[in-house]
């Protein structure tokens, strides 16, 4: 094996590893949001790319320093997230899934056209941090700015789990995940969790998007479908429903993806990307981490 | 009695004249991409448009055959930089009084769209639209051959990057080696560098010792940057539009790609990179054939402002376009009546094919027998944020 192949190899690996925590962000945001309502919201990926131009809002307009533009992002998906959920899924039939399904559909294609409409379609630069700093490890360097998104990405992992482990929130967005009729007979307020899931999930999902556009350093409208296709592509691989399936489904498809990429070039990545979720698809549906558990 | 009804009567008439001219009119459409992640091209070239035909208007608007004066009206159609969109957007056109339609924006739109066109001109056995298009943006070459009711205003681009990288050639004569970046999954781009930029290159010496693809959705390009790092070429020219050009370029400079000279796409000649990344895009040297060099230019740059677009050598053939439609109809003796329609639209057809070349914001603007054109250009290079003119082949 050539040497530089052999860096190549590790650098890609190194690269997608760190570039997957995104897509892991953005894959929870999906598998919480199935996990509590067994229903997707496809407007995700876009509602965090509007999240997140809200941000880019702050930083033209004050100038404001990254960690505030990050945070803005964060919330303001949060926000975008309960609208979503208030426009799809609130008043939707719950026993018709196909209408939600739709409605978000509807909602996806909305909220990119709003986006591209007040952008005009522009590329802006979105604030980075640690953008020259580089961590060479002989021939293999580290991104000083993957790392932090590396960084921001598991503590908002950590963040989640400690709320659905460790507060009353997360055991009753828990409770509804398993048995939503039973949750709502002990008292809990299954529309409030709902809700809550759609604004937690939101706020990962302008955190993937803010720190997509920080690694980028430009933001543009085009993102939106790659973090949608891409979050759909590791719930799928991880199993829907399954925090775990999603981070580690994320890490996967970032990895794999680099690694076509340097074997096969750009023309080739996406099929193998797609063949590996066809091979999920036919040989275990439920993913990686998928369940049968079932609920009424 | 009868003289003071006479005089009354002519007195009346003659108000009344300006105010029937006024109310013909002749209208022109406008179509391409204005939404989307490219609409920005077509929200230029309807704002181009309208200043343009605001311009003409002011000035009296056009002369019909009859000698009477009718104002220019434009509507701009979108077709998202969607092929069938576009197909279907131009059949609605021709079923409006519209005389001649100014587009598409996408190239990859262009091509299928020509291909509805009637061919060859009265060939009876060619049931293909009969409708003439003046093209201002798609850009790829040697579409207009497809159909001989297609004209283009574009830029020749082999001449134009022909003529860069001699001058690259002479002023860097160091400069040995060339690496090119490209966007894959994007018409204009593709085409401009495997068909265009690297055959430019290579005919002017330069070695080709990469390239890197990339698509135009890609947020990640370590991989990319990384094989033109270790290649240390000479020259690095990026094939790709505003977002992924400004992705590439921070990647480059993260990665400490730094050559010698740095080429790019016409199209990134535009707002949209240096709004993205004017400290990466510094120094890029692109071929551009509209920059407001002189007073025509900059007025022109300063009404389609006013109309909420940016003048850039794309919605420059907008204008363009407007002002030659302005000759031929009055050249072609345009009637502009519903009977005459389709009988104007042939007449467009055939002043425009009879054009051999016709004024521009930069100069004149050479007419080809194949309906294409040469447009004079300069190269433009990104300093301090701005677009400023590095060098004028025609000087």
């Amino acid at each position: 094996m050539d040497y530089f192949f052999f860096i190549d190899l590790i650098q890609s690996t190194v690269d997608g590893l760190l570039f997957g925590t995104t897509y892991a962000l953005i894959g929870i945001g999906f598998t919480l949001i199935f996990g509590v309502m067994r229903k997707l919201n496809l407007a995700y990926g876009a509602a965090a790319l509007a999240g997140t131009y809200i941000g880019l809002v702050v930083f033209l307009m004050f100038d404001a320093h990254p960690a505030l533009v990050f945070l803005a992002s964060a919330l303001g998906s949060g926000l975008i997230g309960l609208v979503v959920y208030l426009c799809c899924f609130r008043f939707t039939p719950s026993n018709y899934p196909m209408a939600s399904l739709l409605a978000s559909v509807g909602m996806l294609l909305f909220i990119d056209e709003v986006v591209i409409h007040a952008s005009h379609g522009l590329p802006y630069p979105y604030p980075s941090v640690f953008r020259d700093a580089i961590i060479e490890l002989g021939d293999v360097w580290v991104r000083g700015d993957l790392l932090f998104v590396f960084f921001m990405c598991v503590v908002a992992m950590a963040a989640l789990f400690w709320l659905l482990y460790r507060t009353p929130l997360g055991l009753a967005t828990r409770a509804v995940s398993q048995q939503p009729r039973a949750a709502q007979l002990c008292g809990i307020d299954v529309t409030r969790v709902n809700m809550m899931t759609f604004g937690i999930a939101g706020v990962l999902g302008g955190i993937a998007g803010a720190m997509t556009a920080a690694a980028v350093g430009v933001l543009s409208p085009v993102i939106a479908m790659g973090l949608t296709v891409k979050g759909l592509i590791v719930v799928v691989i991880g199993g829907l429903g399954s925090i775990p399936g999603a981070i580690i489904g994320g890490l996967l498809v970032g990895a794999a993806e680099n690694i076509f990429l340097l074997l096969r070039g750009v023309t080739e990545r996406d099929i193998y990307v797609m063949l590996l979720l066809f091979i999920f698809l036919t040989l275990r549906p439920g993913g990686l981490f998928g369940s049968a558990q079932t609920r009424d | 009695m009868k003289f003071s009804t006479l005089m009354t009567a002519s007195l009346l008439a003659l108000a009344a004249g300006p105010a029937v001219a006024q109310d013909k009119t002749i209208n022109i459409a406008g179509f391409g991409a204005s939404s989307g992640v490219v609409g920005i091209f077509g929200q230029n070239s309807g704002a181009a448009m309208a200043a343009a035909v605001e311009k003409i208007n002011a000035e009296g608007g056009v002369t019909l055959a009859d000698g009477s004066q009718a104002s220019l009206v434009t509507t701009y159609y979108d077709d998202r930089c969607n092929a069938e969109e576009g197909i279907s957007v131009l059949r609605r056109i021709a079923s409006t009084d519209a005389l001649v339609a100014v587009g598409p924006t996408c190239s990859n739109v262009a091509e299928p769209l020509f291909g509805i066109l009637q061919a060859k001109v009265d060939d009876a056995g060619d049931t293909g639209l009969q409708f003439p298009v003046f093209t201002d943006v798609a850009i790829k070459g040697g579409l207009a051959g497809i159909s001989e009711w297609v004209f283009r205003n574009t830029p020749s681009e082999s001449t134009m990057y022909d003529s860069l990288f001699a001058w690259i050639r002479e002023t860097h004569p160091d400069a040995k080696t060339i690496y090119g970046g490209v966007e894959e999954d994007f018409a204009h781009s593709r085409f401009t560098w495997y068909e265009v930029m690297r055959k430019a290159a290579e005919n002017h010496g330069f070695e080709v010792v990469g390239e890197a693809q990339w698509l135009l959705n890609d947020t990640n390009f370590s991989n990319q940057a990384r094989g033109m790092r270790r290649a240390e070429p000479d020259v690095v020219a990026i094939s790709a539009h505003p977002f992924t050009t400004c992705g590439m370029l921070r990647e480059m400079a993260r990665q400490r790609v730094e050559p010698k000279v740095l080429v790019g796409l016409t199209s990134s000649s535009s707002l949209e990179t240096l709004t993205g990344c004017a400290n990466e895009a510094e120094g890029i040297i692109i071929p551009t054939s509209f920059a407001p060099v002189n007073e025509g230019a900059q007025s022109a740059a300063a009404a389609v402002v006013a109309n909420g677009g940016q003048l850039d050598l794309h919605s420059a053939a907008a204008w363009e376009n407007i002002m030659i439609l302005k000759d031929v109809i009055e050249a072609a003796g345009i009637e502009g009546t519903d009977a005459s329609r389709e009988e104007d639209r042939r007449k467009i057809r055939d002043g425009l094919a009879a054009l051999t070349e016709a004024p521009g914001l930069l100069g004149m603007n050479k007419r080809m027998p194949d309906g294409e054109a040469v447009k004079p250009y300069v190269f433009v290079d990104a300093e301090n944020g701005k677009w400023e003119v590095l060098h004028n082949p025609g000087s």
